[in-house]
């Protein structure tokens, strides 16, 4: 680089001496003028030299020996040697593939492909970035296989100055624990527990514009609006609704009905080391005028998580309800799942980090998980009122076994009070990046 | 109703934090980590193969060879050294820069760059605060010494393993009479 900066000086000198020359033949009007401007061009081209030669000696980063302190450079030159910027582009990905293993039904034993992710982020300048993630579920996807295609996020962030930043589109609602860090990598077990699936159902996203804030204390807040649910999509004959109230009729914003939408708000707290205490909640009508009736569907949950040194500590509580089921469930008397009015679950859980080797880290862990997904219904009259459902309770003991920092293998064991028959013995692995 | 309510939940959101952005300049880091300083002095490393071979043999795996370092200077006593440098964190490069006393001890780690959508926590004085006064003998890593921000794993344990790496830097050139 500095040839190439000393040739250029060059061109330039020459290009002036030519000139000055020029001009001297037309100008000089005395023999004195004339030793006075070659006097001048002398004195240019010294400084054009000492020039030249600072810039030949100029290195770009001084070797460092040990025995050879470095020379120092002033601080501007410094300055200009950082690391190379960060790529505009980034794609991520993750995965799971898991083995579930009935211990009374070991003929349902099933291998899957649960989801396999790819994703990019792409920044359009400082301020302006986009985030995308297309995931396909169970392996293959058509008429004739259980798979499904999905876009998990598509939205828009903006930073709108140092303290908040906007997005806008589809995203992960911020609730929980595990909604917006879904990752295998980022749960122990090898299914995401129970309550952030059947009452929260994660991977939760719906479309709307939504405001961050970062606070100094280490609150952070998020607060939007966006689509709601669809309680048109209820089917009463269908066992959906049983599994997961809120999974049996999100939108996801595959043409979503928008006539009602709804708020939602976080907010986290971060202000010591290894501790998290949030709270959310999301309300929003969901009958999206098409029935006379209008439903409300409210969920909240409280979350808090702690990290001591090798211990990792959680517990979580979510609460979701549905008004107006009454007259909702009227014409469903029947069938075989009706529409709840109210639902809820929460779970403990410990881990710890128990051995550890290079990447290699082997950490088990013990989740206790209680839920209801129809915790009530509303009264419909003597004997038309369905029972309560039972409380599920889930004891999984298991571990996982961090093979790189984006590459997580998995075993655990669940055991079902209620539903006895379910009891398993589940394997995986994921990555992430 | 609705966009009252949106309204009143706005209104609580008075500025006071920061969000994804440039902060500071590895020169203020400097100043911030080294007030009583007098003189920087910058100073451009490129480490010989040997040298960083020694520095993964110590664990710590350079990035690259290329460091940019300050020496902090009073009169002619030398307070300290402050190293900057950048991190991955999930999806986005963290620089951050690290001060060292002339005993090997950390005077305190500064957040020059976070642009990640979350964990910008990491800024906050309590989590820097877990790697003052520690040398290279403390593990320095999450999960250990440093304790995690919930939902910024990566970018913990990444800016961690940064200082640490900066950490045995130091006490390499320090063993080898590099900082006069």
């Amino acid at each position: 680089m500095p040839h190439h900066k000393a040739t250029r000086l060059c061109l330039a000198l020459a290009s002036c001496l030519a000139f000055s020359s020029g001009a001297l033949a037309q100008n000089s009007g005395s023999e004195a003028e004339l030793l006075r401007r070659v006097e001048q061009l002398a004195v240019e081209l010294n400084q054009l030299k000492a020039e030249l030669a600072r810039l030949q000696q100029k290195p770009a980063a001084a070797p460092l020996a040990a025995a050879q302190p470095a020379p120092a450079p002033n601080a501007a030159a410094a300055a200009e040697t950082g690391p190379a910027a960060a790529p505009a582009t980034v794609i991520s990905g993750y995965a799971e593939i898991n083995y579930n293993r009935p211990l009374k039904a070991s003929q349902n034993a099933q291998a899957d492909l649960r989801r396999a992710v790819l994703g990019y982020q792409h920044r359009f300048d400082d301020k302006t970035k986009v985030v995308t993630e297309i995931e396909v579920e169970h392996g293959v996807s058509s008429a004739s296989d259980p798979g499904e295609v999905a876009i998990e996020q598509a939205y828009v962030e903006h930073q709108i100055n140092p303290n908040y930043a906007l997005r806008a589109g589809l995203f992960l609602m911020p609730v929980g624990l595990l909604n917006e860090n879904h990752e295998p990598t980022n749960f122990y077990g090898v299914e995401r527990n129970f309550v952030e699936t059947a009452i929260i159902p994660s991977t939760w996203r719906e479309g709307g514009f939504q405001l961050i804030a970062n606070y100094d204390n280490g609150l952070s807040l998020q607060a939007g609006i966006s689509t709601s649910f669809d309680l048109n999509k209820w089917d009463a004959a269908s066992s959906e609704g049983r599994e997961s109230p809120l999974g049996a009729i999100h939108q996801e914003m595959a043409q979503a009905k928008a006539h009602d939408l709804a708020l939602f708000g976080a907010a986290n707290w971060r202000g010591i080391p290894g501790l998290l205490l949030g709270a959310s909640v999301f309300s929003g009508q969901a009958t999206q005028k098409q029935s006379a009736i209008d439903a409300r569907i409210s969920l909240w949950d409280v979350h808090a998580r702690w990290t001591p040194g090798r211990w990792d500590l959680s517990a979580l509580y979510a609460k979701g309800t549905i008004s107006n089921t009454a007259s909702l469930n009227a014409p469903l008397v029947g069938g075989e799942s009706l529409i709840p009015a109210s639902f809820d679950g929460w779970y403990l859980q410990s881990a710890y980090k128990l051995w550890e080797h290079g990447s290699y880290r082997l950490t088990p862990f013990a989740r206790w998980e209680q839920l209801n997904t129809a915790r009530s219904f509303a009264e419909l009259g003597q004997g038309l009122t369905p029972a309560a459902a039972p409380t599920e309770r889930i004891i999984t003991l298991g571990a996982n076994f961090q093979l790189s920092e984006g590459v997580v293998f998995k075993a655990d064991l669940q055991r079902f009070r209620e539903a006895k028959d379910s009891d398993r013995f589940n394997l995986g692995v994921g990555w992430s990046f | 109703m609705r966009l009252h309510l949106l309204g009143g939940a706005l209104a609580l959101l008075a500025p006071s934090g920061a969000f994804a952005a440039d902060y500071l300049t590895a020169e203020q880091a400097a100043k911030v980590l080294f007030p009583e300083a007098e003189r920087l002095e910058a100073r451009d490393w490129l480490l010989e193969p040997a040298l960083q071979q020694q520095l993964i043999q110590l664990g710590a795996k350079p990035h690259a060879a290329h460091w940019h370092v300050q020496l902090a200077w009073r009169g002619k006593e030398l307070l300290g050294v402050v190293v900057d440098d950048q991190v991955l964190g999930k999806f986005e490069q963290i620089g951050f820069a690290v001060g060292l006393a002339a005993d090997g001890r950390i005077r305190g780690v500064e957040i020059l760059a976070y642009r990640e959508s979350h964990g910008g926590e990491i800024r906050l004085p309590a989590w820097r605060k877990q790697f003052v006064g520690k040398t290279q003998a403390a593990p320095l890593q999450v999960g250990e010494d440093i304790a995690n921000i919930s939902g910024a794993t990566l970018s913990c344990s990444h800016v961690s393993d940064g200082v640490r790496r900066i950490v045995k830097l130091i006490a390499l050139a320090r063993q080898h009479g590099l900082l006069v």
